[in-house]
């Protein structure tokens, strides 16, 4: 056990290993957001709540999520009556809402912690104008519910939402449209 | 419980007492600064507080760059940026906010204004953006309920929107925070009432909402208390100076606390009731308190039950829900006995409210910062169901 426990400390202590961990960390979080993106997409063309929310946005509206400060980072836009994942990086948003680092995200990313408690734990800060910001998060909420397994969402969101039949088969339409969402995106970037 | 992860600032130089006001300058020259711009509002003026600044720095070689007396009710982008422009003009070197949480939060606005060396502080948004090092700035409240002076916020009117803005940076925290009972003294019952809801409210929500951590619960623990003790007194009777201190104290312990623990649904609700239909602040608090408190108890039933004890309520053992009730009930019997006292309106009707405007309010409500640290999810439905509960 002992020696275990020396091998890790070894092993950590070896100059390429902080590089490796945040290596590893970055590609973890880079695809989740791939994800997230292409999730934003499917379910504001399938969920009609998502529709009623962004109803009265501007057409335009462009929010990012990501890290500081090296990313990774997405860039959304909200045009006609869906949203669009325009791609990785940060393309002029007018809404941010950045993870202080890669450590305050991946419990979010894993499913264990929502956004909104890594918020009060001060991991989190968002820029640009605060109504818009709000109306962001109640979209970005939606979204975790169709995306989160059931069981997973009391940890994700405040209130678990409870969803009807439509919403259920909903729910699986996004799950298949999902992965070549995410595919055709990851082609492209 | 210590809570998985936390923090906590307040870089405030505290000064309480009697002749407080009169350190003003001292403190300037130890900051290094020669000449304030001094912002306050006509209220103020009229109840002579301004003559105590003026005779502060009477004996001293400071100097009052400007009196700047427009601030309106819960400050403005275009005052802001006026006022802005005038500091700069007169080449001051520091602010001196004397008054309510409205001349406090001018200051703040045209600081940032100042500092960022921008002409519109609606270019200027969001969370933690500011990045220069704002001027000086000495806080004299003289209203006991916005803690604004030893908090990281400012609430400004959009007078385009016609909504409340608030801006949050750890750059906005004023040096140094003054009280003089002098200075609130001449606060008319009602607003004395008004505004030490505002602060009970800013100690209840930090107590209970998502962000509270332990520094934080004791500060707003420390004024619940002072609150029970004080408030009635003051309302009832203005030149009851220990009262008055009592309260400013109360006032500037919640602001510590919910400058960093944040505030939830009650302060939603009241920013966007001051937004759609200019109802005041402390008053907006007074009446949607209790339905908060209410609308929270299934979640968070120990922390609102604590609140009881601090209250001044005998600690039974009860369950946690029913003891959570016990100070709902204790809080509305307070509001009950200031609407006697000063005609505190406890409703929103009272208030001068129209009915139509309440879906408006609630639109507005949900869009508002604040409801992020509420510990439960409040939508639009039940917005417009709580503010019917209060009309
Ligand atoms: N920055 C923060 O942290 C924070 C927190 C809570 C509220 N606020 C904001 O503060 C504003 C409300 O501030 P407020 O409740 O202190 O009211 P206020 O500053 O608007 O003052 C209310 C009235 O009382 C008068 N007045 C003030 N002091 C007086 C005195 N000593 N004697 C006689 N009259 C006096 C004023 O002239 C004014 O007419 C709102 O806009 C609110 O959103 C800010
Ligand atoms: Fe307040």
């Amino acid at each position: 056990m002992l020696s275990i426990q020396k091998g890790v400390r070894v092993f950590r202590g070896l100059p390429f290993y902080p590089v490796l961990q945040n290596r590893v960390k970055y590609t973890f979080c880079s695809i989740v957001l791939s994800v997230l993106g292409s999730a934003f997409e499917v379910v504001s063309k399938r969920a009609p709540e998502f529709n009623d929310e962004i109803s009265t946005w501007e057409d335009g509206r462009r929010f990012a999520i990501g890290i500081l400060s090296r990313g990774p980072y997405i860039t959304l836009e909200k045009r006609g009556d869906a949203i669009r994942f325009l791609g990785k990086g940060l393309l002029s948003p007018e809404i941010s809402m950045f993870f202080k680092n890669l450590d305050a995200a991946i419990p979010v990313f894993l499913g264990l912690k929502g956004s909104f408690q890594v918020f009060a734990e001060n991991g989190m800060i968002v820029d640009g104008n605060l109504s818009h910001t709000m109306e962001v998060n109640r979209v970005a909420n939606i979204v975790n519910a169709y995306l989160f397994p059931g069981i997973m969402l009391k940890n994700v969101l405040k209130r678990t939402p409870r969803f009807n039949l439509l919403q259920l088969t909903v729910k699986a339409r996004v799950y298949i449209e999902l992965m070549p969402a995410f595919l055709w995106h990851a082609a492209r970037n | 419980m210590i809570p998985s992860y936390y923090q906590h600032f307040c870089p405030v130089k505290i000064l309480s007492g009697n002749k407080a006001v009169s350190n003003i300058p001292f403190e300037m020259n130890a900051m290094g600064c020669k000449k304030a711009m001094i912002v306050t509002d006509k209220g103020v003026i009229d109840a002579g507080l301004i003559n105590i600044v003026k005779e502060a720095f009477a004996d001293s070689d400071r100097q009052i760059g400007y009196i700047f007396d427009e601030t309106p009710p819960d400050s403005s982008n275009r005052m802001v940026n006026k006022l802005a422009k005038l500091f700069e003009k007169l080449s001051c070197d520091c602010f001196v906010a004397v008054g309510g949480g409205s001349a406090l939060d001018t200051a703040k606005g045209a600081n940032i204004v100042v500092s960022e060396g921008t002409d519109d502080i609606l270019k200027l948004q969001g969370n933690e953006i500011i990045k220069k090092d704002l001027k000086p700035m000495i806080a004299v409240p003289t209203t006991s309920g916005t803690g604004s002076e030893v908090t990281k916020v400012a609430v400004i009117y959009n007078e385009e929107k016609n909504l409340k803005m608030s801006f949050v940076s750890d750059k906005l925290y004023p040096r140094i925070a003054v009280l003089d009972p002098r200075m609130t003294m001449t606060v008319p019952s009602k607003l004395t009432a008004a505004t030490g809801m505002d602060a009970l409210t800013h100690a209840i929500e930090a107590y209970t909402c998502i962000q509270k951590n332990p520094i934080d619960d004791i500060f707003a623990r420390a004024a619940i208390e002072l609150v029970r003790k004080y408030l009635v007194r003051a309302t009832e009777n203005g030149s009851d100076d220990e009262a008055r201190l009592g309260m400013a104290n109360a006032s500037l312990f919640a602001g510590i606390a919910f400058s960093n623990s944040m505030v939830g649904m009650v302060h939603s609700l009241a920013h966007a009731a001051g937004g759609v239909c200019h109802l005041p602040h402390g008053i907006a608090n007074a009446i949607f308190l209790p339905y908060g408190l209410e609308y929270n108890i299934a979640k968070v039933p120990q922390s609102i039950a604590e609140i009881s004890g601090m209250l001044g309520g005998s600690i039974d053992y009860m369950e946690p829900e029913e003891q959570a009730s016990v100070t709902v009930s204790m809080v509305k019997n307070l509001l009950k006995k200031l609407n006697r006292i000063s005609g505190l309106p406890i409703r929103l009707k009272d208030a001068g409210v129209a009915e139509d405007k309440l879906p408006a309010i609630a639109k507005a409500a949900i869009n508002d910062g604040s409801l992020v640290f509420n510990p439960v999810e409040m939508d639009y439905e039940e917005a417009l169901s709580v503010l019917k509960r209060a009309y």
